[in-house]
């Protein structure tokens, strides 16, 4: 059982506290044999139904203080945001300081509100739909499959299997996306502009790949609810499967002149560290979890076709520094494109293949876990009379924010940049 | 450091040769694409069928408004067809909205910056975008684009910039700052709106909470449609601005 949360902190209520995380680090990844292996069955969980308690879109800004104030001689606070382009969106940090050293970080979300969980109420999914793949831009393809899965859960819809399958191409396209774009974020930071201009040029890339496979550069319009919307017919597949083998070899060539480069190394090796208590404690998803040394990705973890058939290689860091995340994103990189080419090989396989979604929580509720580019999404979706009756988000970002907080404690102003993007967070994806 | 050289070497120029030629179509992709009627003939009976679909209520017996248009394809069943019309996509509110469903003869608008003319620099500001506008402004920066060539550099601080790139639905929290940094830029300055949800909200239209336009905060020069537009539609845009885009300078800005 993991710590309770600190006395006068505001640990939320949302936070998951990883019941079994020490079992969990029995999972490792055998490459020779093609698989990764459990200790116990991967099944949602009554923990998993723990998730109910959502993070609230306040729709006005506040702050997400973790813990007491700091107070001393000469400590001041340095407001930062909400209007600034060193953060290409609009949010903004308390930074408490005497000058030097960053001694509190608070940050201050909600400015970029649209209230989408509550606007979707009374709507038809497919209306609804529209405004939540439009949640976060760059993680539209997990919003739309998050939300389409618990629509069909909460229906009982039997899915065909293709579609599922081109779901889980859009996410690994858009996690490949958002990786390097990460990557290129934090090149920029530490000034290696070759090595910016590259990495931009591959993020580029990926979307133009989206787009071509489907029809969207954010892959927005590319589902819609029970139903195939767009076929992947076997020459879009064929293109596909040629571009990423070049992709694959372009992005190794380049990842290799970074580790390369030791100014690029030193910015980021134990900067912002998160310990693996702490990351346990805050309830830490995604790449910033799997980094500090847990063994928890919800493709393994919780998986859903087509992850049950597929071969997901997972990646791990030990550290908790910045370095570790931008390692665990690398990997992720390469086990996403592995995870393509898998399913393009196995595509005719699954023709006319359907699937039954497992019995709801309740009727008309369905709860859908998955992993985001920046880790766990959760949603939860309850219809009445065909129309959304509720909806409640949990996403990656949300539960990250404490994370990044504490892991700029301590650290010096010009690492502020290194230590955010290291760990992917996005307003747009916090405050919906 | 050699091995840096080599890669870029290796891997060429692959910079788009606009705006002295024209997009090619995976420069300006379907995301960017407006739909347009096949034959304006028959416009009304198309907008009578498609009215029903559209999310947004672009399409209406007056015309097609490609401002409030989210590019869903709802309405391509209906008789619409997709088209890439990077130039067409971009002008005053009014040159948006296509009667009868075909781009008004003209859309030369205004250009506020060609005093500026060749050093335009750009603040972006969000103002409560899903995140895609932005990454498609911002794109705007990387070699595949390159705006720098045309003198278009990104600046870090309004005080310094000549056109304020606004994306988003204004939030609550975001329409006094919004205004703030609109006033801290020095004249001659402009204002682009880009993506549906700047203009009129797009899909957030009509969302409780959500009841200002950007444009009901600040003047606004120039409106790029697109749920998001593609870079280079921004591109252009900005280049509207100066007078230097393709359909006002040939192809040579």
């Amino acid at each position: 059982m993991s710590a309770p949360p600190p006395a006068g902190g505001s640990v939320p209520a949302r936070a998951l506290t990883y019941v079994d995380a020490e079992r969990t680090l029995a999972l490792r990844t055998d490459y020779e044999r093609k698989e990764t292996i459990f200790e116990r069955p991967p099944e949602l969980s009554s923990e998993d139904l723990g998730l109910v308690e959502h993070w609230q879109a306040r729709g006005r800004p506040h702050r997400l203080p973790v813990g007491e104030s700091v107070e001393g001689y000469g400590v001041f606070t340095f407001p930062y945001g909400p209007v600034t382009m060193g953060v290409p969106e609009s949010g903004a940090f308390d930074i408490r300081t005497y000058g030097e050293r960053v001694l509190e970080l608070v940050p201050e979300v909600g400015y970029k509100s649209r209230r989408i969980a509550s606007a979707v109420v009374g709507r038809v999914p497919a209306d609804a739909l529209l405004r939540v793949e439009r949640f976060a831009g760059n993680f539209s393809a997990s919003h739309a499959a998050a939300f389409l899965g618990a629509v069909e859960v909460a229906n009982g819809i039997r899915v065909p299997e293709e579609e599922l399958w081109t779901r889980a191409l859009a996410q690994e396209l858009q996690r490949v996306y958002n990786h390097v774009r990460l990557i290129a974020r934090v090149a920029e930071a530490a000034s290696q502009n070759v090595g910016l201009a590259q990495a931009h040029a591959l993020a580029e890339e990926s979307l133009r790949l989206m787009a071509r496979t489907f029809g969207h550069r954010w892959a927005f319009g590319a589902f819609a609810p029970g139903n195939r919307f767009r076929r992947l017919g076997p020459d879009d597949r064929r293109a596909l499967g040629e571009r990423l083998r070049a992709y694959d070899r372009e992005f190794a060539s380049l990842w290799e002149l970074f580790l390369g480069s030791r100014t690029f190394i030193d910015r980021i090796q134990s900067t912002a560290l998160v310990s693996r208590a702490d990351a346990i404690r805050w309830g830490a998803v995604g790449p910033t979890l799997r980094a500090s040394g847990v063994a928890w990705d919800d493709r393994l973890r919780a998986p859903s076709p087509p992850y049950t058939d597929l071969f997901v290689p997972l990646a791990q860091g030990s550290e908790g520094d910045a370095l570790a995340r931008v390692l665990v994103r690398e990997e992720e990189v390469r086990s996403s494109l592995l995870l393509v080419e898998q399913m393009l090989d196995r595509w005719t396989s699954v023709r006319g293949g359907e699937y039954v979604p497992r019995p709801p929580v309740e009727p008309g509720r369905g709860i859908v876990r998955l992993e985001a580019p920046s880790g766990d999404l959760v949603y939860d979706v309850r219809l009445a009379d065909g129309r959304v009756a509720a909806l409640g988000v949990r996403t990656p970002s949300q539960v990250n924010w404490p994370l990044f907080a504490l892991g700029m404690r301590g650290a010096v102003f010009t690492d502020f940049h290194f230590a955010l993007e290291s760990f992917g967070l996005a307003f747009a994806d916090t405050d919906g | 450091m050699s091995s840096w050289v080599e890669r870029a070497w290796k891997k060429g120029i692959v910079t788009t040769s606009y705006p002295a030629e024209p997009a090619t179509e995976e420069e300006a992709p379907p995301s960017g694409r407006a739909p347009q009627v096949a034959d304006c003939s028959s416009f009304a009976a198309f907008a009578a069928a498609a009215e029903s679909h559209c999310p947004t209520r672009a399409i209406g017996a007056s015309g097609l408004d490609q401002g409030k248009c989210i590019r869903c394809s709802r309405c391509l069943p209906s008789g619409f067809r997709a088209a890439a019309e990077l130039e067409a996509a971009s002008g005053g509110r009014s040159s948006l909205l296509w009667i009868d469903g075909v781009p008004p003869k003209s859309t030369a608008a205004p250009a506020p910056l060609a005093p500026i003319g060749r050093s335009i620099t750009v603040f972006l500001m969000d103002a409560g975008s899903c995140n895609a506008c932005n990454l498609e402004v911002l794109a705007l920066a990387n070699p595949y684009y390159d705006a720098h060539r045309l003198g278009i550099s990104f600046t870090n601080s309004p005080r310094h910039a000549d056109v304020l790139v606004v994306v988003g639905v204004p939030t609550a929290g975001l329409v006094e700052p919004l205004k703030r940094t609109y006033e801290a830029m020095p004249s001659p300055k402009a204002v682009l709106a880009v993506g549906a949800c700047a203009i009129d909200g797009g899909i957030f239209e009509n969302t409780p909470g959500l009841d200002s336009t950007v444009r009901s905060v600040v003047p606004v020069d120039l409106f790029v449609s697109g749920c998001p537009p593609p870079p280079l539609a921004v591109l252009d845009g900005i280049l509207r601005l100066a007078g230097r885009d393709r359909t006002r300078s040939g192809g040579s800005p």
